[in-house]
């Protein structure tokens, strides 16, 4: 409850799409779509679901889900970074520990451990990315949905 | 079609009232009545740029350059050194500790100083006000544009929580930028476009105002947002051409070229037998490897390797000592296809070294790689090693280059 407040709260101050969990359970996708205004598309796949909302600005944020609920992965695309503190969620401080030891690197981030993956890449008006946790992927499921 | 200094400093204004913004400073159209069209005179149109290690004394594969900056319609100027060349943004944004002028700033009606947050992929983030200058490189001059002064002292204001929500560093000092400031020339006229006109509601998190010390984000008319200078100039306004010359592939330790301001506007800048690539709306291509088309790819002088695919995918190591970065035991010959919107296709060959050996060689000393790569998120970033050897022309969106192609696109 706490987190989809927190969530709430960012879309209200106008920051990027911002609603899905890396690692927690998926959270109301509709409260979020009337705040963000924008377009929410649920689909069933084989062996786990997808939702996507795209926002106003042409940010679209992707969550894939589970069978059990899990929030295993997420994608962005849009004009500016998305917020990925929110995105990230307790995954956050491994990225952020990441981003901040670059050395010599000017240009897109990949963390790529056994735990996390999170690969973010694009310039201004043009960003993209994921991230997924191994370990939830279900059963079966590549990496590779996550896009 | 050219345009004149007096028109946008009304379309400033008058943008600026209509959203309820306001240009607070007396700037701007002070240096009308002499406007050109583009057939005029030619001025000089060429930038000297250079490759080196920068300002911190560690950037690899950095192109930089001189950039003059004056107070609108005065003579009051400086002269900024070590600035990124960089065609993956839009803008001049510079280090606050680096600025003598003082430039007037970009207000609301309330007084409020419009402040910025740009978030790069990294996560790294530069964070001030927008204020106008007049931007003067080569013989070109540019008249109140609005640009960036990152880390900006006494401001009062927090970063917004959004802007370090990316998670990397704040490049407010010398030595985290490694650079004075960036310099912004790709594809467009403005570093947001129309997504940052749109209702506050609904805006990207970029542009801020941030009355009673609490910072929002904001929509801002096109005329405010920050502005590639080189569509600002009298003429040579359709785009820049970069060209490097060729360099060894241990790297070098400087490497000069030109930053040549118009497309096929003067005698050096032509397109030649370079082709032409136009980008989507956003400044991207496809690029295709192994069968697999990768359709966010892009050209950035600002990216300092070739960063694409992964290493396992590539099958071939990352580095050890510099994370991040390839480490073959041998070069490796690469080739991947671009294509346009416009259809053109053209295969581009590129190669791969030891990044640890590269760093290491010529006792450390070299700042010039053509052949330095990387891992990245799904897409092709042709960064600063593919500008080697070559003429890349970059068009801005809505100008016109030869043959009538409109931006944006890329050439070479």
């Amino acid at each position: 409850m706490k987190t989809v407040l927190a969530a709430l709260l960012v879309l209200v101050l106008g920051s990027a799409p911002a609603w899905a969990v890396l690692g927690e359970y998926e959270s109301s996708v509709s409260s979020d779509q009337k705040v963000m205004r924008g377009e929410v598309r649920a689909v069933a796949l084989q062996g786990y679901s997808v939702q996507q909302i795209t926002g106003a600005d042409r940010a679209v944020v992707k969550e894939y889900v589970s069978p059990g609920g899990l929030v295993f992965g997420i994608s962005w695309r849009g004009p500016t970074m998305p917020n990925l503190q929110q995105l990230l969620g307790s995954y956050f401080a491994e990225f952020q520990q990441a981003a901040q030891s670059r050395v010599r690197r000017r240009g897109p981030l990949v963390l790529r451990t056994d735990r996390l993956v999170v690969e973010s890449g694009g310039h201004p008006r043009s960003f993209h990315g994921r991230a997924y946790v191994p370990s939830l992927l279900p059963k079966n499921i590549p990496a590779e949905v996550v896009r | 079609m050219s345009v004149r200094k007096g028109s946008i400093a009304k379309l400033v204004l008058s943008l600026g009232l209509s959203a309820g913004l306001l240009v607070l400073a007396s700037c701007g159209g002070s240096s009308g009545g002499s406007s050109t069209s583009t057939n005029s005179t030619p001025v000089n149109n060429t930038q000297t740029i250079e490759v080196n290690l920068g300002p911190a004394n560690n950037y690899v594969n950095g192109l930089f350059t001189d950039v003059t900056i004056c107070v609108p319609g005065s003579s009051n100027c400086q002269t900024l050194d070590n600035v990124l060349v960089d065609t993956g943004s839009v803008g001049l944004r510079i280090l606050s500790s680096q600025v003598t002028l003082s430039l007037p700033a970009i207000s609301d009606s309330n007084g409020n100083g419009l402040q910025e947050c740009l978030a790069f992929a990294d996560g790294s983030y530069v964070w001030g006000p927008v204020q106008a200058a007049d931007i003067q490189m080569a013989g070109e001059k540019a008249a109140s544009v609005p640009l960036q002064i990152i880390n900006a002292p006494n401001t009062g204001f927090a970063v917004p929580s959004q802007c370090v929500s990316g998670g990397g560093a704040n490049e407010g000092t010398v030595t985290a930028l490694a650079a004075n400031g960036i310099l912004g020339v790709g594809n467009f006229q403005q570093d947001c476009g129309g997504a940052c006109t749109a209702a506050s509601s609904q805006v990207p998190a970029l542009y801020y105002l941030c009355p009673n010390s609490v910072c929002q984000s904001t929509s801002v008319p096109l005329a405010n947002q920050l502005q590639n200078p080189v569509w600002l100039f009298p003429q040579d306004n359709n785009g820049v051409l970069i060209s490097l010359p060729s360099i060894p592939a241990d790297g070098a330790q400087t490497v000069s070229g030109s930053l040549i301001f118009g497309i096929g506007t003067q005698s050096n800048n032509g397109l030649s037998a370079a082709q032409v690539y136009t980008t989507d709306a956003y400044g991207d291509f496809q690029t295709t490897y192994n069968n697999i088309a990768y359709g966010q790819s892009y050209i950035d002088s600002g990216s300092n390797a070739f960063y694409f695919l992964d290493a396992r995918t590539l099958g071939i190591p990352d580095c050890s000592d510099n994370a991040g970065f390839y480490c073959p035991a041998s070069t490796i010959n690469y080739t991947a296809t671009n294509t346009g919107l416009n259809g053109t296709t053209a295969q581009v060959s590129f190669r791969i070294a030891n990044a640890d050996a590269l760093f290491n060689a010529n006792n450390a000393s070299n700042a010039a790689f053509n052949d330095l790569g990387g891992d990245n998120a799904g897409s092709f970033d042709w960064g600063l090693p593919f500008f080697f050897g070559r003429n890349v022309f970059v068009g801005i969106e809505g100008q016109t280059g030869p043959n009538g192609v409109v931006g944006p696109y890329w050439a070479y």
